[in-house]
């Protein structure tokens, strides 16, 4: 069931489009993600939903009922901020009263459900202090169960965990998604972090100068990103141009300056494309092994090392000045300088190709 | 024996220097008019006798609720006015909207009873308006009393109310704003749970101001207030009749002392419970509203503002009519200045010349004590704090009555003199001073002056080369704040001003007294063609610092 319509939905500031022709489902209990760099019209998105940004074009309907009409109070959303936007003058208790006031909620009811909204964000008990006296993560709950309290439509939130440092950050996107899995409630989550994207999202919308560049399942964005932006994007990855120089059985075969790599798409002869390789996907032979079946093998000189522990990040030299970079788990930098010349394998499948 | 470090040696010196100003000029003054007041006939007994005498005269009593009343209904009128044109500055579409807070500024500078005795020329009994409603048979009561008070004080202090409301209204986070919205309350009451509520210290800290200038107002009660005593009045008239025994006139002065603390004292109270400043990181956005609701907000803006400067324009004009006697003649005449010059020069020799003497004492004082409580915490500082705010909480007619009664003999004889007068403006100064370089130096990162030391120029020196340069703009600033505020400072100086040394605004006084209408007018215009000037020259640097105290 469809819970959220936007439809061919606009926004200029003077010349600038910051929200160009957008059109988008999410449905029922979905935690959907607005990502994408700053600027690129996300957040403005989010406060059209919110009413705190005008349409110059377009709809907005939860369900069938049209919103983009009415003012923001009366449009039964909950916004978490990214400054929390906590009330100064009330304490937690009468933050999370504020919603429930302004709906005329009777006392004794008000009571219960401002007892279990706090319960659910683990603040029991902080009723009573006021906000000066709480920690980031704390306003954050706060500034949560003030908005699960009075039971919106949508849950939105602005970037919520960008002002908590990365431990708390990790902790409350966890704590962030099992909430919404727990009460079922339809999330619409900017931000400009891939990974927070990745780690909470049921699907993702990645956007770019107002525009939506793909919507998917978080994994098949990361896996199969619609194009070369998406895939930069989203984590890191070698993006080389090069050639169509024939095929081979099932695989293309791309030349990339003298060398040519292999991947499964579709491509005319002599057409000029850009691939998509992740660091990840890619494999070191150790001297003499074999490449896994179905699999192409690149020769390159090592060029620089970065050892980070657990992984290590490897360029290698692919002639011309084109670089492929490699992540390579458990390796150490004395073993890879060992090799001099160095055989790296990868799956044709996993290449991604971009027709211009 | 604790060893003091090198380091606090500095500001331990400027404390040290401070607390004997402060001191010999504000804490033993104070102290022998409490002394006064507890003391009997023969100034050596002590007795309670003096309160209940001034305690059990309905007369006395009547000025002390006059004076509450008055300062009640004028704090609550200024902030009626100031906090919806505070709103409109901060946060609608407004034309001219610079020069309108140019504007709003002027009525802080001009004195407040100059437009008190233009409101008399104007609407008292024998008024220019007064009379042409009288003449077409519209029936006009007067303007004296708590009613014409309490107007005058409104549109005189207004910008009191304004202008911390307007850097509050500008401070408050949209976000939150927004974030009422978005749980369901509409702009109004977004307006009145939200907003409201976190500019309300702001609101407060103005109207404590206010209330402040109206107990402690001199010029305006002696103009307007006719039949109806209040207490800094009574406290003059008193200590001006009873010489060398200043009982009653302490009793009134405890008094004053008494009203203000007490309103300090509920703010204090307020605040305490409540700290509401939000993160901002950007003033919020002009708000879309209505076109009749813009053109209201325009109309009323500039009305609030434009009828604040009516009194002072009046002045200008009824300065350069013919007078004879008390009595305006229709045409234009330059008489009363060659009146008022004919006299003598002096008096404005005096104001020119003492104003820049207490300006630059003020700076030279208060600029330390800034630096002294913003660089380096300690329980001492703390306590300069205090020290340095309280003559901010004393009526100019009490400290005045205090520097009399201490130094009128003794080793130190000051009456009679001009260093009265300059110590005394100084001294009712140095809360504004401190205030004011202590708002600058908080913008100014103390790592630049730890590079000086650290690179071997000595902290005083480092203060000396560094600091203060770094901190000029806002001192010049400050410094032309005090020297106009002092030119038409009048309630210290009346009690304290001898013969030879009566600045413009005795004059102005002594005018009043008599029937001399033209000079009056005639003097307020001079003091506000002296205020008015270096103001707009340095408009500039007052913008950026204007009322950083409190």
């Amino acid at each position: 069931m469809t819970a959220i319509s936007i439809d061919r939905v606009s926004r200029s500031y003077g010349t600038v489009r910051a929200v160009d022709d957008v059109s988008l489902e999410v449905e029922h209990g979905e935690f959907f993600t607005l990502l994408g760099p700053s600027g690129c019209g996300k957040t403005t998105l989010l406060r059209m939903i919110a009413g705190f940004a005008d349409l110059t074009a377009g709809q907005i309907r939860f369900g069938n009922k049209r919103i983009d009409t009415l003012p923001p109070h009366r449009r039964n959303t909950a916004m978490v901020f990214q400054n929390y936007a906590i009330f100064p003058n009330l304490t937690v208790g009468g933050n999370v009263a504020y919603g429930l006031r302004a709906r005329g909620v009777a006392e004794e009811e008000m009571k219960v459900r401002i007892a279990r909204a706090l319960r659910l964000v683990h603040l029991d008990g902080y009723g009573a202090r006021w906000p000066h006296q709480l920690s980031g993560g704390q306003l954050q709950r706060v500034a949560i169960a003030r908005c699960l309290v009075i039971e919106p439509e949508v849950l939105l939130l602005d970037e919520p965990l960008s002002n908590l440092d990365a431990k708390l950050r990790v902790e409350m996107r966890a704590e962030i998604r099992q909430l919404q899995q727990q009460l079922k409630i339809t999330a619409i989550y900017v931000t400009h972090d891939q990974e927070e994207a990745l780690a909470m999202s049921d699907r993702v919308a990645v956007m770019r100068a107002g525009k939506l560049e793909q919507v998917a399942r978080a994994q098949d964005i990361y896996r199969a990103p619609a194009t070369p932006f998406v895939a930069e994007f989203m984590g890191t990855t070698n993006l080389l141009t090069g050639t169509i120089a024939g095929r081979d059985g099932e695989a293309l075969r791309i030349r990339v300056g003298q060398r040519e790599f292999r991947a499964i798409g579709n491509a005319r002869d002599g057409e000029s494309v850009s691939f998509s390789l992740r660091p990840e996907t890619i494999r070191l032979l150790d001297t003499g092994e074999a490449p896994p079946p179905g699999w192409s093998v690149v020769e390159a000189d090592l060029g620089a090392v970065e050892f980070l522990g657990a992984i290590s990040r490897i360029e290698l030299d692919i002639g011309d000045g084109a670089m492929l970079r490699v992540a390579g788990l458990d390796l150490l930098p004395d073993q890879l300088k060992a090799r001099g010349r160095i055989a790296a394998a990868y799956d044709p499948r996993r290449v991604t190709v971009f027709r211009e | 024996m604790i060893a003091i470090s090198r380091r606090d040696s500095f500001p331990l010196a400027i404390a040290i220097l401070a607390f004997a100003f402060l001191g010999l000029f504000l804490l033993y003054p104070l102290l022998n008019v409490f002394g006064a007041s507890f003391l009997d006939r023969t100034g050596k007994v002590l007795t309670l006798a003096n309160y209940v005498r001034i305690l059990s005269s309905s007369f006395y009593l009547g000025s002390l609720g006059n004076s509450l009343i008055l300062g009640i209904l004028s704090t609550l009128l200024t902030i009626a006015i100031g906090v919806p044109l505070a709103f409109c500055l901060a946060r609608l579409p407004i034309p001219g909207k610079s020069a309108l807070l140019a504007l709003a500024s002027l009525p802080l500078v001009l004195p407040s009873f100059v437009a008190a005795y233009a409101l008399v020329l104007l609407l008292g009994r024998a008024g220019i308006v007064t009379r042409l409603l009288r003449d077409i048979g519209v029936p006009f009561s007067s303007i004296y009393g708590v009613t014409g008070m309490t107007i005058v004080f409104a549109m005189t202090l207004f910008p009191f109310a304004v202008f911390p409301t307007l850097a509050a209204f500008k401070a408050v986070d949209v976000s939150v704003e927004e974030a009422g919205q978005n749980l369901g309350a509409s702009r109004w009451r977004t307006f009145r749970t939200v907003t409201l509520p976190i500019v309300m210290p702001a609101v407060l800290a103005g109207g404590l101001l206010v209330f402040i200038e109206v107990i402690e107002s001199f010029g305006v009660p002696f103009v307007l207030a006719e039949d109806k005593p209040v207490l800094a009045v009574e406290a003059y008239k008193l200590f001006v009749g009873e010489t060398g025994n200043p009982a009653s006139a302490g009793v009134l002065g405890v008094l004053l002392i008494v009203c203000t603390a007490i309103a300090l004292l509920i703010q204090r109270h307020y605040l305490g419970r409540r700290r509401f400043s939000t993160a901002t990181r950007r003033p919020p956005p002009e708000l879309v509203v209505k076109p009749w609701l813009r053109r209201l907000a325009c109309a009323y803006s500039w009305g609030v503002v434009l009828i604040s400067l009516v009194p002072f324009f009046a002045i200008i004009v009824i300065s350069l009519m013919e007078f004879r006697g008390p009595v305006m003649q229709s045409s234009p005449s330059l008489n009363n200045f060659r009146d008022l010059f004919g006299q003598s020069w002096r008096p404005l020799i005096n104001t020119l010349s003492l104003s820049t003497a207490a300006a630059v004492t003020a700076a030279v004082i208060g600029v330390p004590i800034g630096f002294a409580i913003t660089r380096f915490r300690s329980r001492v500082s703390d306590l300069l704090d205090v020290l340095a705010m309280t003559p901010f909480a004393v009526a100019g007619t009490v400290l005045a009555i205090g520097l009399i009664i201490s130094f009128n003999s003794g080793g130190l004889v000051l009456t009679g003199g001009w260093l009265i007068l300059v110590l005394a403006w100084v001294v009712r100064k140095i809360p504004f001073n401190v205030r004011a370089s202590a708002a600058i130096l908080y913008q100014i990162d103390p790592s630049l002056e730890e590079a000086s030391i650290n690179l071997g120029v000595s902290p005083p020196m480092t203060f000396v080369r560094l600091t203060v340069p770094l901190m000029m703009g806002g001192v010049i600033g400050g410094m032309v704040l005090t020297w106009v505020t002092v030119a038409s400072e009048l309630s210290s100086t009346v009690v304290l001003y001898s013969g030879p040394w009566a600045t413009m605004t005795v004059v102005m006084f002594q005018a009043l007294e008599g029937t001399g209408a033209g000079i009056a007018s005639a003097a307020a215009t001079v003091l506000i063609v002296f205020t008015v000037l270096p103001v707009a020259l340095v408009y500039r640097l007052l913008r950026r610092h204007e009322l950083g105290m409190m």
